[in-house]
């Protein structure tokens, strides 16, 4: 099987060779390539190459876009600054004065650099993977952008204390994430997936949630000409997928390290496609041996689970982490064989 | 209402987002007493509450952002209040606090600087952005024993290294005590050895546990 066919077996809960397996590595691409972040995060051709590097050392069954949610900040003018080991982060955010939103502006997604990068990188994947390896599009949700382009305080006390400034936001927010979003489909990625944190009761009262945050995003999905896939951000969402199931075009969900696999199925239902658990960005910090020793874990519970794939939590997987840990992941995803593989 | 059905009435209305409802409940209390007792009788032991609760992942950003706020509506409350009161009770120590070189995720450290003020310290926030000798010269100048840095991500928590090295390097090493915090403090409390930092807290409600604590083995150390 092809890692697409692999992926969409995965959806539709039909038999596999194997479990399918993604892990966040869009950094990696650049420790693969001893590549300059500074030139990975601008470049397309070098984050195709980074990518190029994973797909054949790494082997996941799906490839991401750059995970680098500042770039989109930076579009409405926030400042970014890069890192030797990290992705970019914001400098400055644009909007320091609540009182200052009306100047946040829709920004021209075929000129801005860094849109551009964006969207290049995910048209080169396509094009180099041509179906054969699902392609994620990573793209910061609409409720979570206003946060780094005005800070998390700020975003905050408007969600909180002033419901029409927030709509006015969240309505400049829906254009930019329909047009990315559906840029990129045109681009050929296979699903789009966001970290949700501004939705998520750990964050906000669930009130807040219901009434403006699953509207808004109920509304702006609809817009979206493709799958998207909801990830849990920075916090365990098992216990809040009712919230979200109703939202048109989720296709599944990426869940935290710490949600209980067993309790997010059965609230989830069996048919919802689920991605997770293994924590990615801390893989680094652990022995290879401990790192399989989780991931066969999570094998083991989902055992029989047809409708999940095996991936990491949170964000990138760290530079740091050692290709063995990556590649020992892989063999044994590779080697295990669960009650839904067909042999 | 006595003191209980307050600290209740207060919890409950923070932990509901209602911060006009808590607002009008300190209002209530002080009107029998004043602001600084019904900071003390009723909102320290809920912010206690809170801490507790936050611990065990009981609590969202925004009811401790609700919090804040209502603690800081006190704060300012009270500020107004001593203004024509003679009897203004004896500040604690001074603390300098901000966020490190490259960070500027404010508003952790906005919190506790609410909370720290809430529980009677003096709080010199220089802002996000700070470098090592920037924080240890205000220290110096003001006659802070404690520095608390705040950073929201590993990358910029690094940078704390930097204001250890600074305080060992002026030879200030005990005598001021280096208190961080932040996001990533929680998700690896590890964290607090690898940059230098002389204690940390779980969450921003106890801070000024940590303060007193810091501060006691300040004066221990170096006495005055």
């Amino acid at each position: 099987m092809t890692s697409m066919e692999r992926v969409v077996a995965a959806l539709q809960g039909t038999a596999a060779d194997r479990r399918a397996f993604t892990m966040t590595l869009s950094l990696y691409g650049a420790k693969l390539t001893s590549c300059p972040l500074t030139e990975y995060y601008t470049r397309p051709e070098k984050y195709l190459q980074g990518q190029i590097a994973v797909a054949e050392q790494c082997r996941p069954d799906i490839l991401f876009t750059p995970f680098a949610l500042p770039l989109e900040a930076q579009a409405f003018g926030s400042e970014i600054f890069y890192l030797d080991k990290s992705p970019p982060n914001i400098k400055k955010p644009f909007i320091r004065n609540p009182a200052d939103i009306g100047k946040m502006k829709m920004p021209d997604i075929d000129r801005d650099e860094g849109l551009c990068y964006l969207l290049s990188s995910a048209n080169l994947l396509a094009d180099q993977f041509k179906g054969t390896v699902p392609i994620c599009g990573v793209l910061t949700s609409p409720l979570d952008l206003p946060a780094i382009i005005m800070g998390v305080e700020n975003w905050l006390e408007i969600l909180l204390f002033d419901r029409v400034k927030a709509s006015a936001v969240i309505e400049i927010m829906s254009v930019f994430f329909v047009s990315m979003a559906n840029r990129m489909f045109e681009h050929g990625v296979t699903f789009i997936a966001m970290a949700m944190v501004f939705s998520n009761p750990q964050f906000l009262f669930e009130k807040t949630i219901v009434e403006f945050v699953v509207p808004a995003l109920s509304a702006i999905f609809a817009k979206v000409n493709g799958p998207i896939v909801f990830h849990h951000g920075s916090m365990p969402i098992a216990g809040c997928l009712p919230l979200y199931r109703c939202l048109p075009n989720i296709a599944g969900f990426v869940l935290d390290q710490r949600d209980d696999l067993v309790e997010a199925r059965k609230i989830a239902g069996e048919n919802t496609l689920l991605l997770g658990n293994l924590e990615g960005p801390t893989l680094g910090k652990i022995s290879p041996a401990l790192a399989l020793e989780k991931a066969r874990k999570i094998l083991e519970n989902r055992k029989s689970d047809a409708h999940f794939i095996f991936a990491t939590s949170s964000a990138d997987v760290a530079w740091d982490t050692p290709l063995e840990t990556i590649t020992g992941i892989y063999d044994l995803v590779e080697t295990y064989r669960g009650d839904h593989v067909q042999y | 209402m006595n003191i209980e059905e307050s600290k209740k009435a207060l919890f409950t209305a923070i932990m509901q987002g209602e911060r006009e409802q808590a607002n009008g409940l300190m209002d209530d209390y002080a009107a029998m007493s004043n602001y600084r007792t019904a900071m003390m009788d009723v909102m320290e032991p809920v912010l206690e509450e809170i801490g507790s609760q936050w611990n065990k992942e009981n609590i969202s950003l925004a009811q401790g952002y609700i919090a804040g706020k209502v603690a800081e509506d006190l704060l300012l409350k009270i500020h107004i209040e001593q203004k024509n009161d003679a009897a203004i009770p004896v500040e604690k120590g001074q603390i300098v606090l901000g966020n490190i070189e490259d960070d500027f995720h404010s508003l952790g450290r906005k919190l506790i600087s609410i909370f720290l003020q809430s529980a009677g310290w003096r709080v010199i926030d220089i802002g996000n952005d700070v470098t090592a000798a920037a924080f240890v010269d205000k220290a110096v100048e003001t006659g802070a024993r404690i520095i608390g840095v705040s950073a929201m991500m590993y990358t910029t928590a690094e940078n704390i290294k930097k204001v250890r090295e600074e305080i060992d390097i002026r030879n200030l090493t005990g005598k001021i005590q280096l208190a961080v915090g932040g996001a990533v403090f929680k998700l690896r409390p590890e964290l607090t050895q690898e940059v230098g930092g002389d204690g940390t807290t779980a969450n921003g409600f106890q801070a000024p546990r940590l303060c007193e604590e810091l501060w006691e083995r300040s004066i221990r150390e170096v006495p005055l």
